[in-house]
């Protein structure tokens, strides 16, 4: 109740927490609100919003209906924003766990391979992977998660050298713990506040991600994503502007409530700043 | 603003013919000489010289610098250019050019029937696209003198099929650059060409820019107007098209730009938009099936797809007044082979697609699906893009899953025509104004496997080979243009590939260019009377 009476505290968290709502209210009443698969062809191509009752936002360049694809893709955003920071954390949390526990070599040569990582703009490294496995929904979450670990093992692994040698780890320790039981039972649990918090920041940018892959026309083109709306809507920019940008404001809205939520998140669990 | 895109191509279509009947008049004024002519360049080649590649974008640069035998002339008719005159002996066995005098090329040195016979016997026969099919029965070129050039062939050519197919795949090459100097393809010569035509390559900056300037000695009297011609690299259409209205290029070729700049561009009196000038690179949107998957083998099956897509639809909807019905593999722009009966055609019609599907066994399985297949779309042109979607939105209705897998370039053509790795492939085919050119490829078995935009379906019809392997050599046209109806008529019924939309190239250029658009293949030729207006 603490941290709840913490978090409404700020107007920000409570506003990016309501985006949030909003969106996933939107995933979840899409099936409901636009039953049709949302790439059928629903009517002309490029309706202006607002001008056809039926399609109240118009409909794009494949004459498909994008009031049906905003409320579709934002399943497909949540899902790729999900699914990648899940596997980007899982990777950062085991890599800078062991490199911050033990130390020494182990700690060398994961950092290395972290830096190697970091050093590889990690757009670039996405499209080579997508080039290379192919671009479907599965492949790009993936490779999305793939290219934004280094930050969360980066993080995990201060933690962890803050904390390793704390005086309930050095019981755990005489007590005659396993080092996989110190690590992911005792440490972890310690260790993970910041690692939460900045995961808002790792989905918000694998939202990102994918929209600019499917803005070079290079993710699935068979799923409902906003991005691929921005990157049909891209030949018609000049004239039918509204292809591009209303899903442009859905990423907009989206990446803005993960954001704050994330920082919301970050002010309440922060002992330093409670007395602000 | 609110403007559907139907409305916009309607109106664009308008003002291009508005446009293009006062052109008339301009033919009274005095040509200016100089000025600098910029050209929107989409996508860059490994080479440019014309005797090796046939594409357009190929000619688009190497057809300023380098000249053919002939040419098509407004009309569409071959008309001399290297060649002043030429004549077959009766048996067709033999056909004897006589060529211009007084011709050299850029660097000072004569052009004569060496070169013909060098480019014809190295070049045409060997390495050129479409023309080792061509000239596959050319056994020598002989030169009685500088400048006649003797072809003789193991069987009959068609007089009428060489001249028709010379104006795209009858380029000449330097012999003296390249006879002796090692493999041909690796010349560095091809990316610096040197030829005869009315503009000298300058420079050529990778991904910025190309640079021909005026040739002082050109052999037409004086030609060319233009000082300079500078192709300018720019991959986004958007950004082409924000470079047009800049005043910064002057003409976007070959449906360079997006659909709806084009129609914007149209509205604008500063700019022509038409068909004009591309009559002789009309193209067809390809379906190619592959026999590989049982259900595509089976003819119910890909008639069910041909019948399951409203195409007039598509056409009013996305493309507009800039394309039309496809009816077979021969377009209707081909005056001299557009068969008066097409065969089979395969409107939409839902109910019947879905009965020959049910026909052929493949009953819908739960969710409505009968089997899934993956589509190629090629990734040049928008149209093939927006295309790729409506296939896969009509064979939904009627039970047919479609994944669109999108590739690069490269990528494409090495996953359909040399992998195989596609069930459906969507394209263009182009028809080079006689079927024989690039259009049977696309049907003869036999073709080498990696060889793009040939017939990879794993589809061999001896009925259709012999039909054209006897047009090839058949010189008489009527007889010709009678086995053409056959093919088209036995394409239609087997239906290795579907060809439901006809296209012709839109051409976005400056409404102060002067004597543009004035050929049939216009962005292909070499410009000698283009000028530009103050």
């Amino acid at each position: 109740m603490e941290f709840a009476k913490l978090y409404f505290r700020s107007p920000s968290a409570v506003i990016g927490l309501l985006l949030f709502i909003l969106v996933l209210a939107m995933a979840a009443t899409a099936d409901w609100l636009y039953p049709r698969d949302p790439l059928a062809l629903a009517g002309r191509p490029l309706i202006w919003p607002f001008s056809n009752p039926r399609f109240l936002l118009g409909t794009d360049n494949s004459g498909r209906d994008i009031a049906a694809q905003i409320f579709h893709g934002a399943r497909i955003s949540l899902l790729i924003g999900l699914v990648a920071t899940f596997i980007s954390v899982m990777i950062g949390i085991t890599i800078g766990a062991f490199a911050g526990y033990y130390g020494s070599w182990v700690d060398t040569v994961l950092m290395r391979v972290t830096e190697a990582f970091q050093t590889l703009p990690n757009f670039l490294l996405l499209l080579v992977l997508v080039a290379v496995f192919g671009s479907t929904i599965t492949t790009v979450t993936v490779a999305i998660g793939i290219v934004s670990w280094p930050a969360s093992a980066r993080l995990t692994r201060a933690e962890f050298l803050s904390l390793r040698n704390r005086e309930f780890v050095q019981a755990g320790r005489t007590l005659g713990l396993k080092d996989i039981k110190l690590i992911f039972g005792e440490i972890l649990p310690n260790a993970l506040p910041p690692v939460i918090v900045y995961a808002s920041v790792v989905m918000a940018v694998a939202i990102l991600l994918e929209s600019a892959l499917a803005f070079l026309k290079l993710s699935d083109p068979n799923v409902a994503s906003w991005g691929n709306l921005i990157g049909a809507g891209r030949d018609v920019l000049r004239v039918q502007w509204y292809v591009s940008a209303i899903p442009g404001i859905a990423i907009l809205v989206t990446v803005l409530a993960v954001s704050l939520v994330g920082q919301g998140l970050n002010d309440a669990l922060n002992p330093r700043l409670k007395s602000r | 603003m609110d403007m559907t895109r139907r409305a916009a191509l309607l109106t664009s279509a308008a003002i291009a013919s508005n446009v293009l009947f006062p052109m008339r008049s301009f033919a009274q004024e005095t040509p200016r000489k100089g000025g600098v002519f910029t050209v929107h360049y989409g996508a860059e080649q490994r080479q440019l010289n014309p005797s090796l590649q046939a594409s357009t974008g190929v000619y688009i640069i190497g057809g300023k610098i380098q000249e053919q035998l002939v040419d098509l002339d407004a009309t569409g008719q071959p008309v001399g250019v290297l060649a002043e005159s030429w004549e077959a002996a009766p048996d067709g066995k033999t056909i004897t050019f006589k060529l211009r005098p007084g011709v050299t090329w850029h660097d000072g040195k004569p052009f004569t029937s060496a070169d013909v016979q060098f480019t014809a016997m190295e070049m045409w026969k060997k390495i050129l696209n479409y023309g080792t099919t061509l000239q596959l029965f050319l056994t020598a070129v002989d030169t009685p003198d500088p400048l006649t050039a003797v072809f003789r062939y193991e069987r009959p050519m068609p007089l009428n099929l060489l001249l028709r197919a010379l104006p795209d795949l009858g380029y000449i090459s330097p012999r003296h650059l390249y006879e002796g100097k090692g493999d041909i393809r690796q010349n560095p010569v091809n990316l610096a060409p040197v030829g005869t035509g009315p503009f000298k390559f300058a420079q050529y900056e990778r991904g910025q820019h190309i640079i021909a300037d005026r040739n002082p000695n050109y052999w037409r009297a004086n030609a060319p107007y233009l000082d300079r011609v500078v192709w300018r690299v720019v991959t986004d259409r958007a950004a082409a098209a924000a470079q047009m209205e800049a005043g910064q290029i002057h003409y976007s070729p070959f449906s360079g730009l997006t659909i709806s700049d084009s129609a914007r561009l149209g509205k604008d009196p500063r700019f022509i938009v038409s068909t004009k000038g591309n009559e002789g690179n009309a193209r067809t949107n390809t379906i190619e099936f592959n026999f590989r998957r049982k259900e595509l083998a089976d003819i119910r099956v890909r008639r069910a797809i041909a019948h399951a897509l409203d195409i007039p639809f598509f056409i009013e909807n996305f493309l507009g007044d800039f394309a039309k019905l496809g009816t077979g593999p021969v377009p209707s722009v081909s005056t001299d082979f557009y068969p008066a009966d097409n065969g089979p055609q395969y409107p939409f019609d839902k109910a019947l697609a879905t009965k020959l599907l049910d026909e052929a066994g493949f009953k819908a399985g739960a969710g409505g699906t009968r089997f899934s297949v993956r589509l190629l779309p090629a990734p040049w042109g928008e149209d093939i893009t927006l295309f790729a979607t409506f296939i896969q939105q009509s064979l939904a209705n009627v039970g047919i899953k479609v994944e669109i897998v999108r590739n690069d370039g490269g990528g494409y053509l090495k996953q359909v025509y040399d992998d195989h790795a596609f069930d459906l492939a969507t394209g263009w085919h182009q028809y080079r104004n006689d079927p024989a050119v690039s259009t049977t490829v696309w049907y003869r078995s036999g073709q080498p496997k990696g060889a793009p935009w040939t017939n990879q379906w794993d589809w061999t019809d001896p009925t259709i080979d012999k039909i054209i392997d006897d047009a090839a050599t058949e010189v008489d046209p009527a007889k010709r243009k009678a086995l053409y109806g056959d093919f088209v008529r036995r394409a239609n019924t087997e239906l290795p590939i579907w060809t439901p939309i006809e296209q012709i190239f839109l051409t976005v250029i400056n409404a102060k260019a002067r004597n543009h658009s004035n050929t049939p293949r216009w962005g292909s030729s070499s410009w000698h009377d283009l000028w530009l207006a103050e």
